[in-house]
């Protein structure tokens, strides 16, 4: 219920206040959105798992948007700035699926 | 951590984490043979972070020891905060995705208004100037028919007019429609989708096409031409920047109509037996551009725009007789210019002009 709220307000304020994101910062957003879902994504299977920690999810989705950041800083500094990005979309896009289709599972017994 | 490391004794992190997942993850793990190495392995089937498992081990831990897990009020503060970072992160990407993609259509946007209240503004100055010279002419004419001698000026000053394209004329005569070859419609071998691919070169007309059918409807005995109601004056140039073909700097865009007031009975087989005219017959049938040619029986063309009176004058090497043209003296106290300057008149009432 807290989440929920806090979500919505976090949203609204990302609108409202219209934080005018630089532009080198412009290329990691994508990245940290991902990384962002599937921080929340493994949260939700963890809650129906009955194991969800909220500072493991903290944790987890600043050092995801870190990380992913940081690696595709990395990637631009070595010429494979385009490549590492798909990667690391790659690899948390899997995650993202494999952590639904265990929610479906819960959800659903399907 | 420290601590737990120094209470789980011989349990090391990996078996730890080994543990925790193995009993939720057998059932699905994929079965994907010797070659499989460990992080394909855990790529396709840990997809929740062992962090979770950990603390749920943690905790479980705690509470078999009886000490009470986490502070409620503290986890929630966290989640609250966690949560409010990602709705903010999701709400800024979505803002600047939206900002982003469109910035260049709204340029564009913007540009094509620029454009259009220019052409609005060009043309209403266009209309102004056209009632201006049509209220200037019939002065002149009011003034010129006082005497014997201004009939004839008068005359002469308006055959002068039509030869300069001054005038709006209207008559019958021919029209030629001159247009680009059609796009062609093609499919994609990527997509698949249909696509409108433009004509090439060949079918692509240009202003020296222009130019040739213009100047074939002048020889014909054309008495007035216009290209796509842009009036030809004799100072008009038909040219080309880039791609676009301008008359007298005015953009014109195929298809193109170039009407000609003249006697068609005279205009129509002279032009149809001109090179141009043959040329483009026969242009039409290999590259696709269309060309056709009508008899009219009254066509209105305006008159010409953008032609400014250009007159020559002699080199200033006498000084002017005094009192002719001499500068008229600057009014005094009005500062003025060194001698001999021509100094403009100051009149009282400034402004109130345009």
């Amino acid at each position: 219920m807290i989440g929920t709220i806090a979500l919505a307000i976090g949203v609204v304020l990302g609108l409202i206040l219209e934080p005018t994101v630089p532009v080198w910062l412009q290329p990691y957003l994508p990245i940290a959105v991902v990384a962002a879902l599937d921080a929340v994504f493994g949260g939700i299977r963890a809650r129906l798992d009955g194991i969800f920690d909220s500072k493991v999810f903290v944790v987890s989705f600043v050092s995801n948007v870190l990380v992913a950041a940081l690696v595709v800083f990395l990637g631009d500094k070595l010429g494979v700035g385009g490549q590492l990005s798909t990667g690391v979309v790659v690899v948390l896009g899997v995650r993202i699926f494999g952590n639904a289709a265990a929610i479906r599972r819960h959800l659903f017994r399907a | 951590m420290r601590g737990e490391h120094a209470r789980g004794g011989d349990r090391s992190l990996p078996r730890r984490l080994l543990a925790a997942t193995r009993g939720r993850t057998t059932r699905h793990r994929p079965r994907l043979g010797a070659m499989s190495t460990s992080l394909l392995d855990s790529l396709l089937t840990d997809h929740l972070d062992h962090g979770y498992a950990e603390a749920a081990e943690r905790k479980a831990e705690r509470a078999a020891e009886g000490r009470t897990g986490t502070d409620y009020a503290d986890a929630r503060t966290l989640l609250a905060i966690g949560l409010l970072l990602v709705g903010f992160v999701l709400a800024a990407a979505y803002r600047g995705t939206a900002q982003q993609a469109p910035d260049s259509e709204r340029a564009r946007q913007g540009l094509v208004k620029d454009v259009e209240q220019g052409t609005a503004a060009s043309d209403a100055l266009q209309r102004r100037a056209e009632s201006l010279g049509g209220q200037l002419v019939r002065e002149r004419d009011a003034a010129l028919t006082a005497g014997e001698t201004g009939d004839k000026v008068s005359k002469q000053v308006r055959d002068l007019e039509r030869a300069a394209a001054l005038v709006p004329v209207h008559g019958p005569g021919i029209s030629v429609q001159l247009g680009d070859a059609a796009p062609t419609q093609q499919i994609d071998p990527a997509t698949g989708k249909s696509l409108t691919v433009p004509p090439d070169d060949n079918g692509r007309l240009r202003d020296r096409d222009l130019q040739s059918v213009v100047n074939a409807l002048w020889a014909a005995g054309a008495e007035a031409i216009a290209i796509n109601d842009e009036r030809l004056a004799p100072t008009t140039t038909i040219r080309a920047a880039g791609e676009a073909i301008l008359v007298d700097l005015r953009p014109v865009a195929s298809p193109y109509t170039i009407k000609a007031v003249g006697d068609p009975d005279v205009l129509l087989p002279r032009f149809a037996d001109s090179v141009a005219a043959r040329r483009y017959q026969s242009l039409s049938s290999v590259f696709g551009i269309s060309f056709t040619v009508q008899r009219e029986g009254d066509l209105a063309l305006r008159a010409a725009t953008g032609t400014d009176l250009r007159y020559a004058e002699p080199l200033d090497t006498t000084p002017p007789p005094a009192g002719s043209a001499a500068p008229r003296s600057a009014p005094a106290g009005s500062g003025g210019g060194p001698a001999g300057t021509p100094a403009r008149p100051t009149r009282p009432g400034r402004g109130g002009g345009r």
